[in-house]
């Protein structure tokens, strides 16, 4: 085992300064495999009966014991930060949880996409900005008032910082403290992604004035969110606006200047950013290098080329990824901890190396498996060049 | 082998409006030659050809998805124009058979969906049985229409245990020999072919349109 001569929050906070820290720091995104393994029923965060909400988390507690503590983690238990409605409630489709429609209690929990946005709804964002358009869209759409879901979001920002402060008392960094949706991933959502590539096609003039009407609201919300959970890391979950979607000309023109004015606002407030991508970024990689040094982390979650982001972000920013679901569900020991070595190898050369699972860790994910990716991170040291 | 430069420059009028995305005016031209009497399955055929040129374009890095939707919806629109004025069955003789749908327990449709479109755009005669679809229901619609080919999607890695499933099943039905199998996914990787015992994967949804040409031309 490697002599650890750093805490947790050291060891990250090296990674994040892209300095070397004592051994590669760990953090997997953990939710479903531990309700799975803990023999509870699978469902979303934030979701289920909030009742069951303390016995989940005492599930999270105990299975970062089980498993020998990680170094980090990614949303403090059971829900997200959000302390205001005006991102998290977005308009979009719903969660469809295991057991629902008759599909197996031992699936994932599914994300299913719907229509719920007009072309006209574009206009409303240009006139009246974000907040302006989901104070009208909210009511209208779900009939719940905005007082009632301020209400509800107090009640699970209260709970986020509970259990944020058991980690944080442990030692252990929490790297949400306020969550983004990118802007083109809200609408893409709530468009679906067909409608929205074929309304940038039909109609973009319109999507993009819609795109830059949504930020100065998704600035100011987000530095609520980090002030009301005291925690001044910011996740963006960013998917749709990759070179796995849309030509990098759409990309530069209308989605990179969005998250560069997101992430410079908060970066000039020292909040960390972790750019959360799925699907496959490689493309757009050299945008990054435009984003602030040190203040962001680059998670990719096994569909881009990190050994690719190492070439062209190493020495700018901090790297996290990306063992694959598929090695974690199907592969064996001596096949994740060839993956793991080869992480550390070549990504973690150096430092500024994050290692982790590549998106969520499955819930079906073999617990032996598990065990071996966060145990190599302890005994396998990363090389130095000098 | 007829090369890319070769195949832009004898593009009709219609193929090279559908290639280059312009909606209005595919719509038009193909309206305005039905109009004219003209056969509905060359128009087709010009329609088919943009859309190979949409393919070889976002092979070259020139084109990405969102190019590919947009041509599809354009294709889509003027499916709905030509098929119409065809007779019944015309178009379809010469067509390799697929079926489509996500597997029992997943409800992702996007990738799906896109490759349905991609499928019809390049000629093949698809039965998409949609989301959450159990093994048996694959093994039918096998039997039913003598598809030689089978494509199955999936988001998720419990989706991984449902191809199995329908692949054990395809062989239980004695269909096995008769029937190529394919997967896609965003996450789907060799290690899931290795489980699954299909005989392709992809993460590609013009690449899956490829495989099934290879397919089809092993199957003949």
């Amino acid at each position: 085992m490697i002599e650890e001569t750093m805490t947790s929050e050291e060891r990250i906070m090296a990674a994040v300064n892209l300095e070397m820290p004592d051994r590669v720091p760990i953090a997997p995104l953990m939710y479903q495999f531990v309700l799975k393994q803990k023999g509870m029923p699978i469902v979303p965060l934030a979701g289920g009966d909030p009742a069951n909400w303390p016995k989940m988390m005492d599930a999270m507690k105990e299975m970062f014991d089980e498993l020998g503590g990680y170094d980090a983690i990614y949303a403090a238990g059971v829900t997200w930060p959000m302390s205001s409605w005006r991102i998290n409630s977005a308009p979009a489709g719903g969660y469809v949880t295991p057991g629902d429609r008759g599909i197996s209690r031992d699936f994932s929990v599914q994300y299913e996409e719907r229509e719920v946005m007009t072309v006209d709804d574009y206009d409303t964002i240009i006139d009246r900005g974000w907040n302006g358009f989901l104070s009208e869209y909210i009511p209208r759409a779900s009939g719940i008032s905005l007082e009632q879901l301020d209400a509800a979001e107090k009640a699970l920002l209260a709970i986020y910082k509970e259990n944020a402060r058991y980690w944080l008392d442990r030692k252990i960094p929490v790297m949400s403290g306020a969550l983004v949706i990118s802007c083109e991933m809200t609408l893409s959502l709530a468009r679906t992604l067909p409608k929205f590539m074929i309304d940038i096609h039909r109609h973009h003039d319109k999507v993009k004035a819609a795109l830059e009407a949504m930020i100065p609201d998704f600035i100011q919300n987000t530095i609520d969110d980090v002030e009301a959970s005291g925690i001044p890391w910011v996740t963006f979950s960013l998917e749709r606006g990759s070179g796995a979607y849309f030509n990098l000309k759409i990309y530069e023109e209308m989605f990179f200047p969005q998250l560069k004015k997101l992430v410079d606002a908060f970066a000039a407030r020292g909040f960390i950013n972790v750019l959360h991508f799925d699907t496959d970024w490689t493309l757009n990689l050299p945008y990054l290098r435009e984003l602030p040094a040190r203040m962001c982390i680059c998670e990719l979650d096994s569909t881009s080329d990190i050994f690719k982001a190492k070439e062209i972000l190493g020495g700018h920013m901090c790297i996290m990824g990306d063992v694959p679901p598929s090695l974690l569900s199907l592969g064996n020991t001596e096949e994740v901890i060839a993956y793991c070595e080869k992480l550390i190898d070549v990504v973690g050369r150096d430092g500024g190396f994050i290692l982790s699972t590549g998106y969520e860790c499955p819930v079906d994910a073999k617990y032996e498996n598990v065990r071996a990716m966060i145990d190599t991170v302890k005994r396998y040291p990363a090389p130095r060049s000098r | 082998m007829i090369n890319n430069d070769t195949k832009e420059e004898n593009m009709s009028e219609i193929a090279e409006a559908l290639a280059n995305l312009e909606e209005d005016k595919v719509n038009e031209l193909v309206k305005n030659r039905l109009d004219a009497g003209e056969d509905p399955m060359s128009l087709l055929d010009e329609c088919r050809q943009g859309m190979d040129i949409v393919g070889d374009r976002y092979k070259a890095g020139e084109y990405f998805l969102s190019e590919l939707i947009v041509s599809g919806e354009i294709f889509k629109e003027s499916m709905n124009l030509i098929e119409p004025r065809m007779k019944a069955g015309q178009g379809s003789e010469q067509a390799t058979k697929v079926v489509l749908g996500t597997v029992k327990g997943d409800i992702h449709n996007i990738g799906k969906d896109i490759v349905a479109i991609l499928l019809k755009g390049a000629g093949f005669e698809v039965y998409d049985l949609g989301i959450d679809v159990p093994p048996q229901a694959f093994v039918d619609k096998l039997k039913e229409t003598g598809a030689p080919i089978l494509g199955m999607s999936g988001l998720l890695t419990p989706s991984f245990d449902s191809m199995k499933e329908t692949v054990e099943s395809v062989k239980e039905a004695g269909l096995r020999d008769k029937v190529k199998i394919v997967v896609g996914g965003g996450i789907v990787t060799e290690i899931v072919q290795r489980h699954t015992g299909v005989d392709a994967f992809t993460n590609d949804g013009l690449e899956g349109v490829e495989i099934c040409r290879r397919f089809a031309k092993e199957m003949k």
